[in-house]
């Protein structure tokens, strides 16, 4: 028997990861011997300090250009961008997590099991909720972490569940409207677990084809292998249905909806923000590392996919009238627009579409954010008659939903110009004009959902029953500066970031 | 590094100070309006700084690029600053002025509840204001331009709780879209011929434009300079949007924004003077406006609407001058200056007497008002004198040189523009000396309630002062010692001597008289006050008091298409847009029904639908593998 | 040398095909059955069925540590929790199995049997001529110890990281299903039977409902001797059935 070489593991490159998951443990040990009172504070704290410490450990990486773990882990540009995005996606959604001072105790429940509406579960709608979402978030972002620095499929996929489970499970921690939320966390769990089964039937025809699951090995094997190539396609099909479907594409979208709906409102911040980052870091790695020699063959089918999903999203966005429904059609859009930069299979292509992530994320967080604010007796207010005249009662509140909702609807001086027009450039450079198209199209048909609300807000009078829109705490106030913030100064100054995002875009082989 | 690469500072502190205003909220309550107070005046000392700096040097053009804005694809917008001899003159004229009104205003407004929120606005509308004279491309222009836009109608609303204001920012906004929406095609415009809105590559390249697209070009700047300056057929914005704050008025709507149409123009001169139709087009809206704003300003009773009507007429002027080319374009940019002067005197004037009469704003309620507030009334005196253009108060240097300007065109036109221009003059003394005489003196006719009139503290009569003195002095300064015609030469282009169709001295002796015959007429009619409610007139008053059926005009030629194009729109919303989601739908799945049917929230379904996909996907790629498809 | 050795993994030995072509049915009828079963302790027997075949291939295929784990860990351990929660929880057959969207069934059956055909095709084309290859060399050093070394040195990582997927399911499952009782509400046995013998409650068994010739229903209270209606009889949450006149007639041989 040969003596096992054990790999050598650069620790500084999984730093970030190592952080976010010592922190997560650390955090579960506080559930259960920090006095129940006391846990709230350390908690966020813990959380909060996790994830800039993984943030600053992931600046050290940056130009690091590596592969460690055995060959499992790759540290290169894209990886260090997109997991620096997660970190400062993620950083803003916990503020949204932890706020506290608009419901008592918090946007979560305490003891999800509790028949809603019993006798025990309205003593405890005073009380504060559950703790455990701050080590819950952080093994999420580890997750997500490891998703978009993953080499192989076989980590790719390991990561796939990490991030997804805690993922359901705060899906269904709402503390309004909880069977809902419920409901919601059943369908994301059931079809998600679907999803991955496709891919993993997705990895095991890969590793018929090439004998092997790492990057590097498929994109050998593409050259030239003895085994039939209906398994690699067959294969990578199976693989992006899986990736897919976490990036909310259609026809695999159908669960982002009721899942943005019912879950939690700075949960459903977290997923459509960090999620998108991760499931289209690993779309990107994947196609890009892996199958590139492929392109050629694949790009056909992707770009029908991306096409039906700006569709769908644009189409299907019209006709919502809940605010958290509409902006789950919106990002479905989003997620075409983004496929349309992944597509463009270049080194332009994968910038624009890194800018792109960022840019949307901190936009969509925002917008999620300010949803958590208005609020009648039954909680959040979402449906769309019930924001008329908003502009009327609070207009600063108006003006910053109204700048976000311009962003989205892509009016220029808004980051969601700036990144629209980036990823379309892309696309058009390659000469994936059909996409452009549909893109500017379907964008057209986007605009008016949005300008919906934004009528609806400063030129309908204010009903009796208009809700009102809540003073935001410290952390609130703080994610959604940072939102706006980020929206206006993308869309004024992209430069740096696009260059960075540039300077960036190379994988590591 | 040239000291003048930090011109960007301006545009920054600034906007800074608003955003701090803004976003401390109540907590800045206290001392927000000092800080409003303060970005602007260390503004103007930096401004003056750059000033003197432009002066010393040879190359008299100053150009910052800060950043490229998108380095993606084929766009390429720099960001980048110009500090020329055209803009360091608005620069001081923004920030000077600009400063005297922010102090005016801590006065004026300190019993509002709102003030520091006024005073972020008023920041901001300064900050957007420098960005637009500050910008090297017309893309940054129409940044600052929006910029200006949204901090008039969010100043013109600030009363919102009142519905006039409310409705008055309304009007203000949309009719300043059009306005925009043409400046917005003409830079596309630009983009598309020339590949750029650098004023450096776009005036190099208007001899490569054919002479339709240089019309086109020309008309469409004119159209959104006069959505911005409220000229004909874009003037009724600007009466209205006296429901601001008089602060408001004085800088926004009389010294500033509205002057930036003529910068505009002034700025573009290449292009107007390479094509004579466009210039011609500027001259008649200009003189058009000069003489609808009288003539409507003569009906008015209301002291701050006969005061708008009097910037329209007087931007008519400016217009006029910018439309003649050649070395009136000086004469616009100086009178346009004077013209911040004494007008900006005026309307802090009528705040002061507002303040001290209760916001009551009917001249005929006026009267005898120079016993009780002498400051007041001595520097309302010097920007009355400064504005009907007696020498030697500054309006006498400066819109004198138009009239006889006016006179030099070629042919008929020169009697046509040069007797609009006289007319105008005289109309103007007759106007502002009625204004004057009603409120300062004749008898009292004051309402019940006031009892004594008082002066205006000291934080608002300064100021005032300062104004005045400025309105005495600047426009022969200008004109003599500074000499700015020589100053803006690099911009604008040489002064050339033409002969008028008159001697200039007939034409000054013209205007002088008709001044002081449209004066003495309105001192002979009005020296005993008014009657305190109206009175039944001939058809010219009338018309006059119904701003010259101009509203009509515009609900017949503008609101009612408008009004049935929104129908026709509604309509499209409700059946049209509807039938674009059923239509697509229908081509997806048979009926926006079904569509949605696919949506149903049971589980199973969406993993039929995700299995659909799956087959779908898989097919495809199997198709591609083995070659199916071709 | 490879040709032959690959050419000798290429047969497949009889009693392997023997085997396959037994169990291969009995999965699949496993899984169909698990599908259809409407019992879910059927279901989950079902499931067994197919999870053993399963383990028994995998140790068909020179994958003895892994068909163990099959056997052990899945149908062992975690099928049989499963069971003793279906049967604690109460097997319950009641819920609705009407199909109330329109052509679901049929469309899910369409789509799954194309599924399944489309990749069975395309596995089958694509795998039609290929040889087998690497058994040899992932076992050379035995079995079990060949899937250690892939676990401490090419996915050390993935595998470390599965923890947390396990600390986050424990979690979960906690702060999805636990409920926290109140002090005031915790009863010992104590409490419960003082309670029980307290004075006004009636600590010995409930009289059954009446049970008479014309009617046996549970809403019937029974008669007491002395021809009143005993309301302890019946559930408090049924209406008394008031009886007619005919029913309350005593019925008996001496008419």
């Amino acid at each position: 028997m040969s003596d096992l070489q054990l790999p050598h593991i650069n620790y500084a490159a999984l730093a970030p990861m190592l952080i976010l998951f010592g922190a997560a443990c650390a955090g579960i040990l506080i559930e259960a011997f920090v006095p129940r009172e006391r846990r709230y504070p350390v908690q966020l704290g813990l959380s909060l300090a996790g994830v800039v410490a993984a943030g600053v450990a992931v600046i050290t990486q940056a130009g690091t250009r590596t592969i460690t773990a055995g060959g499992a882990i790759a540290v290169d540009g894209p990886t260090v961008f997109l997991q620096g995005a997660i970190l400062a996606l993620g950083l803003v959604a916990l503020l949204f997590v932890g706020e506290r001072s608009l419901e008592a105790g918090g946007p979560f429940v305490a003891q999800a099991a509790l028949i809603a509406g019993s006798e025990p579960d309205r003593r405890q709608v005073v009380r504060p909720g559950a703790t455990e979402v701050y080590p819950l978030m952080l093994f999420a972002i580890g997750g997500m972490e490891l998703f978009v620095a993953a080499n192989d499929l076989l980590t790719m996929f390991v990561a796939l569940e990490v991030f997804s489970l805690p993922l359901y499970l705060m899906c269904a921690l709402a503390r309004r409207r909880r069977l809902l939320s419920q409901e919601a966390a059943l369908k994301y769990f059931l079809l998600g677990s679907y999803s991955s089964g496709f891919f993993l039937f997705g990895i095991a025809l890969i590793y018929g084809f090439a004998g092997r699951v790492d990057f590097a090995g498929i994109h050998a094997a593409a050259l030239g292998s003895d085994r039939s190539n209906a398994l690699l396609y067959g294969g990578l099909a199976l693989l992006s249905i899986g990736l897919l479907f976490k990036a909310a594409a259609a026809p695999f979208h159908v669960w982002t909806p009721d899942v943005y709906q019912g879950a939690p409102t700075p949960v459903t911040g977290f997923m459509a923000a960090c999620t998108k980052v991760a499931a289209f870091g690993a779309l990107l790695r994947v196609l890009y590392v892996a199958f590139d020699r492929v392109s050629w063959d694949y790009r056909p089918v992707l770009g029908v996919v991306a096409i039906l999903t700006m569709l769908v999203g644009a189409v299907f966005a019209v006709t919502q009238t809940d605010l958290k429904r509409l902006l789950a059609y919106s990002s479905i859009a989003n997620a075409g627009y983004l496929l349309v930069g992944v597509l463009a299979m270049s080194k332009d292509g994968l910038s624009s579409s890194m800018f792109y992530l960022v840019a949307y994320g901190f936009t969509v967080l925002a917008a999620f954010g300010t949803l958590t604010l208005v609020r009648d007796a039954d909680g959040e207010a979402n449906h769309l008659s019930r924001w008329a005249g908003l502009g009327r009662r609070s207009p600063v509140f108006a003006a910053a939903f109204t700048f976000l909702l311009l962003a989205f609807a892509g009016i220029p001086l808004t980051s969601g110009f700036t990144s629209k027009f980036a990823v379309f450039a892309a696309a058009l450079d390659d000469g994936q004009t059909w996409l452009v198209v549909a893109g500017v199209i379907t964008s057209m048909v986007l605009a008016f959902p949005y300008l919906r609300v934004v009528v609806m807000m400063w030129l309908s009078e204010p009903a009796e029953s208009t809700p009102t829109v809540s003073i935001p705490g410290v952390l609130t106030s703080t994610g959604l500066a940072i939102g706006v913030a980020a929206t206006l100064v993308l869309g004024l100054v992209p430069a740096p970031l696009l260059d960075l995002s540039t300077k960036a875009a190379e994988f590591v082989r | 590094m040239s000291y003048l690469d930090s011109v960007w500072l301006l545009i920054a502190i600034p906007l800074v100070s608003a955003g701090v205003l803004l976003v401390l909220g109540r907590r800045a309550d206290r001392w927000g309006h000092w800080l409003g107070c303060a970005s602007v005046g260390v503004a103007f000392v930096l401004g003056l700084s750059y000033f003197i700096t432009l002066r010393g040097q040879d190359d008299r053009s100053h150009s910052v690029d800060l950043y490229q804005y998108m380095p993606v694809g084929g766009l390429k917008v720099d960001v980048g600053l110009l500090f020329d001899p055209l803009s360091a003159v608005f620069v001081l004229l923004i920030t000077g002025v600009g400063f005297l009104i922010h102090v005016y205003a801590v006065g004026y407004m300190a019993g509002d509840g709102g003030r520091r929120r006024f005073f972020g606005y008023f920041n901001l509308f300064v900050a957007a204001m420098l960005l637009l004279v500050l910008g090297n491309n017309y893309v940054m222009l129409y940044v600052g331009w929006e910029g200006v836009g949204v901090a008039s109608y969010l100043l013109i609303a600030f009363w919102y709780t009142r519905p006039s204001a409310a409705t008055a920012g309304k009007k203000a906004f949309v009719m300043n879209r059009v306005g925009d929406a043409a400046l917005v095609i003409a830079i596309f415009l630009m983009f598309a011929t020339l590949g750029s809105t650098q004023y450096a590559d776009v005036f190099a390249g208007v001899g490569r434009l054919g002479e339709g697209t240089l019309l086109a070009l020309g008309l469409l700047l004119l159209l959104g300079a006069c959505g911005k300056s409220g000229q004909f057929p874009l003037q009724a914005w600007l009466p209205d949007a006296m429901e601001g704050p008089t602060p408001v008025s004085a800088l926004i709507h009389a010294a500033t924004m509205v002057t930036a149409g003529v910068y505009l123009i002034a700025r573009s001169n290449p292009i107007f003077n390479a094509n004579s139709t466009a210039q011609t087009f500027v001259v008649a809206v200009g003189a058009l406006t000069l003489l609808i704003g009288c003539i409507i300003g003569c009906a008015k009773d209301d002291i701050k609407r006969v005061l708008a009507w009097s910037t329209v007429s007087q931007i008519g002027y400016m217009f006029l001058g910018v439309g003649l080319g050649g070395g009136a374009y000086a004469l616009a940019i100086i009178h346009l200056l004077a013209h911040g002067f004494f007008k900006a005197g005026l309307f802090l004037g009528a705040g002061s007497v507002m303040h001290a009469m209760h916001d009551q704003t009917d001249i005929r309620r006026f009267g005898g008002l120079w016993r009780y507030m002498p400051i007041t009334y001595g520097t309302f005196l010097v920007a009355w004198l400064a504005i009907i253009g007696l020498p030697p108060l500054s309006g006498y240097f400066t819109k004198e040189p138009i009239i006889v300007a006016a006179f030099e065109r070629e042919g008929w036109t020169a009697w046509l523009f040069g007797w609009a221009a006289l007319l105008g003059a005289a109309i103007t003394a007759f106007y502002m000396t009625r204004l004057f005489w009603l409120t300062f003196h004749g008898p009292k006719r004051w309402t019940d309630d006031i009892e004594h009139p008082h002066e205006s503290p000291p934080v608002m009569t300064v100021p005032l002062v300062l104004l005045a003195v400025g309105s005495v002095a600047a426009g022969g300064l200008m004109v003599s010692a500074l000499s700015v015609t020589d100053w803006l030469t690099p911009v604008l282009g040489e002064h050339a001597e033409r002969e008028a169709v008159m001697p200039h001295g007939v034409i000054t002796a013209l205007s002088i008289v008709f001044t002081v015959l449209g004066g003495a007429l309105a001192w002979a009619l009005f020296r005993n006050g008014t009657a305190l409610v109206e009175q039944p007139a001939g058809p010219v008053v009338t018309a006059a008091r119904k701003n010259l059926y101009t509203d009509a005009f515009n609900e017949a030629v503008f609101e009612k298409p408008g009004i049935y194009l929104t129908r026709a729109l509604v309509y499209l919303d409700s059946k049209g847009i509807d039938g674009l989601v059923n239509a697509l739908a229908a081509t997806v799945g048979g009926g926006s029904g079904r569509l949605r049917r696919l949506q149903t929230g049971f589980v199973r379904s969406y993993a039929t639908s995700i299995l659909t996909g799956a087959l779908l996907v898989v097919a495809a790629f199997l198709a591609v593998n083995y070659g199916w498809l071709s | 040398m490879s040709t032959v050795l690959a050419a000798a993994a290429g047969e497949m030995a009889t009693g392997e095909k023997v085997v396959f072509w037994i169990l291969g049915p009995i999965a699949l009828i496993g899984a169909l059955g698990m599908v259809l079963a409407r019992n879910a302790v059927h279901s989950a027997l079902w499931l067994v069925l197919t999870m053993l075949s399963l383990g028994v291939f995998y140790v068909m295929q020179a994958g003895p540590f892994i068909g163990m784990v099959q056997i052990i860990v899945y149908t062992g351990a975690i099928m049989m929790l499963f069971l003793f929660v279906l049967m604690l929880v109460g097997r319950d057959a009641s819920d609705s199995l009407i199909e109330t969207l329109r052509g679901q069934r049929v469309a899910a059956v369409a789509l799954g049997l194309g599924f399944a055909g489309l990749v069975c095709t395309g596995v089958y084309r694509a795998l039609r001529d290929t040889p087998p290859a690497g058994l040899e060399q992932a076992n050379e050093n035995g079995n079990v110890q060949g899937i250690a070394s892939l676990l401490f040195t090419k996915y050390v990582f993935a595998f470390e990281v599965t923890s947390a997927l396990l600390i986050t399911a424990a979690v979960g499952a906690m702060l999805l299903a636990h409920v926290e009782r109140r002090k005031e509400d915790k009863r010992d046995q104590a409490a419960r039977m003082r309670e029980r013998f307290a004075p006004g409650n009636y600590p010995g068994p409930k009289a059954g409902p009446g049970v008479y010739a014309t009617s046996d229903s549970v809403a019937t209270p029974a008669m007491l001797p002395d021809g009143t209606s005993a309301d302890r009889s019946i559930s408090r949450i049924l209406p008394t059935r008031e009886l007619t006149s005919s029913e309350k007639t005593p019925k008996g041989t001496e008419r």
